[in-house]
């Protein structure tokens, strides 16, 4: 018993992501960054001349979340191949944050896609090359849960989760050139190779709402990984005081 | 010895095990300090030995006290989370393929197919071993553990007994220097018992052995070392001849069943 | 030859004798893909506009993806059921030799099914005249078929190891095999729409070639660990 309650002791110390400071920074900081791209998009960038109008301005949340989204799919695929290579268990940790964050910013694409497809064009959903790719990461990186479930033993756990979690993200690409082999849809294509298709303006908005939701997504990930920290330690004290 | 706390092992007859067959490489097995952990569960904690060429380790211990693992581990099927273990002057870590080469292993899973024929099975693995006399040895084995006469029979007909026998045949075609047993004769009939004892009896002086068993007449008659584990360490190990009654008294002693975590 | 090639031959000889011993698993593979067949027909039996041949192509890959599901959940049930998987890791033989035997092995009994299943599939459904475009749908077929069995081969190595071997696998393959899908579905409806030509069908194959080296190459860089302890 006694090596239980000093195991308890040492374990409560507060992950370092969860103390005030840094974490409170980037979040004060992405804030800011928001706020100024947000009112840059409603008030400064010109409504959009074509037939979307004023649902147009839902690109500035659109873009940046479905940016974050691969972001942190990229997050878990290089925490995968650094737990494969180091064995250290707070990647598996930092994996399932990343994941979980990237299946949180997949759906809000999905959402705002779909708000935006219904004010712009009526319908709710079209199968266009970015929404389905999305669509499918979704069910994808659902998968990742799900194998981790299936799995009691932790190194073996987070072995096969890391290894998804590469898999996975070498698929997300490959799935969107397939989705692009077949006739295109209505989803316009914002950012071409010569420039983007905008007024300077919208151009500013964009990037600094881009920017502002990074850091939001490095905040989170931060809160996020704490979280897993501290139900890994609160499961283990569980099973050690359960015996 | 000091590390585990345990008595000076007794003198015993003669020098190291396996007299006039060490090379002066090194022992055959080495085992120095290895650990496992399971997630967080520790399952072997600092764990070493060594086994000389031709020597035979009976290693005993209550259930779940890592021996299994320990033999995984020098059997390269498992890796140790911390420690060395060198089998043939071999680093199993850095060198694991002549490790596996020398190394047979037999446990009470007999890893043989079943819908394969005796005959079939044994061409597998002198296939995957790359043994060159493949075709006389499998017969030579065959004869050795009395199956010819089921040479082309499909193994699922078998009883435990032949599989068992048809196991050792699998284990010894690639000619191992190393024979790693793991309770071998869990659930043999006392026909299968008896060729198996036959059998180690023969190729004794040819081997060096670690077998898990929980049989201590077994166990003590072909040892002439023994280690028991408990919670992952060692706490007894002896070179030399034991006797069977004082054995049981000293693991009465030093295993305690159902010990705190 | 070498011990890579003999353990290589061996370990595919072992898996395909042991198969047409029970024939167990190429028999439900080949009932359950024609069963399939016969279902999408009335499922999709319409009169009027709409002509069939448009839907046959990704039909046609709809059953052999599904079929081929059932294959790679077997792919370890040997080595699983009867415990040998430590024999075979005892063996001083390559991992990833290990992982291209596994895969030869599914990919000729896919092809098995396939072959006693397209001319079933060109009964029920009479598309247009295929003989003239063999070659591309032989390209097709002979591509996807091994990012199929590549990717499965790995994935079912995975899940082998797993509490609900079965139940996984469909889980973690089907939205990783979406792309290849995608590919081959297109290029098969080309191919029973009467598009003549190997080089109509040059993207799509072009797509799958490249599907199949990066997961042969992932699966090359990661085997080691995925069938490890």
């Amino acid at each position: 018993m006694e090596s239980a309650t000093s195991a308890v002791a040492e374990t409560t110390a507060r992950p370092e992501a969860m103390r005030i400071g840094v974490t409170t920074a980037v979040f004060a900081a992405a804030g800011v960054l928001l706020a100024v791209g947000l009112l840059a998009a409603f008030w400064w960038a010109p409504t959009d001349a074509s037939a979307m109008g004023f649902s147009q301005k839902i690109l500035y949340f659109h873009a940046p979340i479905a940016w974050c989204g691969l972001l942190s799919f990229g997050v878990a695929f290089v925490a995968g191949i650094l737990y494969l290579r180091r064995q250290d268990a707070k990647y598996d940790l930092l994996g399932v944050a990343a994941v979980r964050l990237g299946l949180l910013f997949s759906g809000l694409v999905m959402a705002t896609g779909m708000i935006w497809g219904k004010a712009a064009w009526g319908v709710f959903w079209a199968w266009e090359p970015r929404l389905t790719t999305f669509l499918i990461a979704c069910l994808l990186y659902a998968g990742y849960f799900v194998l981790r479930s299936t799995v009691e033993e932790e190194s073996r756990r987070a072995t096969y989760a890391a290894l998804f979690a590469i898999i996975a993200f070498v698929d997300v690409p490959i799935t969107f050139f397939a989705t692009r082999l077949l006739p295109e849809g209505l989803h316009p294509v914002v950012i071409r190779p010569t420039g983007t298709g905008m007024v300077a303006a919208d151009a500013v908005a964009l990037f600094v709402s881009m920017a502002g939701m990074t850091l939001l997504l490095v905040g989170m990930l931060r809160v996020e990984l704490g979280i897993e920290t501290l139900r890994e330690e609160l499961h283990y004290l569980k099973n050690r005081l359960g015996r | 010895m000091a590390r585990d706390g345990t008595p000076a092992p007794a003198p015993h007859a003669g020098g190291e095990p396996g007299a006039g067959a060490a090379t002066g490489d090194g022992p055959e097995i080495l085992v120095e300090g290895i650990s496992k952990v399971f997630g967080r569960r520790d399952v072997l904690r600092d764990v070493s030995f060594t086994v000389e060429r031709g020597g035979f380790l009976a290693l005993f211990g209550p259930n779940g006290a890592g021996k299994t693992t320990t033999l995984r581990i020098v059997a390269t099927l498992l890796s140790p989370s911390s420690g060395a273990v060198r089998v043939a002057g071999h680093d199993l870590k850095d060198d694991p393929m002549p490790v596996r080469r020398a190394i047979g292993f037999i446990s009470h899973n007999p890893l043989l197919y079943r819908d394969l024929t005796a005959e079939e099975n044994l061409r597998f693995y002198a296939d995957m071993y790359g043994v060159t006399d493949d075709g006389r040895r499998i017969r030579d084995l065959l004869e050795r553990v009395e199956l010819s006469h089921r040479r082309f029979d499909v193994v699922r007909t078998f009883s435990k007994g032949m599989l068992q026998r048809l196991a050792i045949a699998r284990a010894l075609l690639h000619r191992p220097r190393v024979l790693l047993l793991d309770e071998p004769h869990s659930g043999l009939d006392p026909h299968a018992v008896d060729i198996l004892d036959g059998l180690l009896d023969e190729i004794r002086s040819e081997h060096t052995f670690i077998m898990v068993t929980h049989s201590l007449r077994k166990g003590l008659e072909l040892a002439d070392q023994v280690m028991i584990l408990d919670g992952g360490r060692i706490v007894f190990r002896q070179t030399g001849q034991v006797a069977e009654d004082a054995f049981a008294a000293v693991y009465r002693e030093h295993v305690h069943e159902g010990a705190l975590v | 030859m070498s011990l890579g090639m003999r353990q290589y031959r061996a370990m595919v000889r072992k898996d395909i004798i042991a198969e047409l011993r029970t024939k167990e698993m190429v028999v439900s593979m080949f009932l359950f893909v024609v069963l399939a067949m016969i279902v999408f027909h009335y499922a999709f039996t319409v009169r009027g506009s709409v002509r069939l041949s448009l839907l046959t192509g990704g039909m046609l890959w709809v059953v052999f993806v599904f079929g081929a599901l059932l294959g790679l959940n077997r792919s370890f049930v040997h080595e699983k059921d009867e415990g040998c998987l430590d024999g075979l890791l005892l063996c001083p033989v390559d991992r990833v030799t290990i992982f291209l035997a596994k895969t030869t092995a599914n990919l000729v009994f896919l092809a098995i099914i396939q072959l006693l299943a397209v001319p079933v599939f060109l009964l029920f459904f009479s598309t247009s005249d295929v003989v003239s475009n063999l070659p591309g749908l032989l390209a097709v077929v002979v591509v996807a078929d091994i990012g199929i069995t590549t990717l499965g081969t790995l994935l079912a190595t995975i899940s082998m190891n797993t509490r609900s071997r079965d139940l996984l696998l469909p889980i973690i393959f089907l939205p990783l095999i979406i792309p290849l899908l995608i590919a081959a579905a297109s290029g098969t409806a080309k191919v029973f729409n009467g598009d003549a030509g190997l080089s109509s069908l040059l993207g799509v194959l072009t797509f799958l070639v490249v599907y199949d080296a990066v997961f042969l190459v992932l699966a090359y860089g990661t085997y080691d660990f995925a069938i490890g302890e």
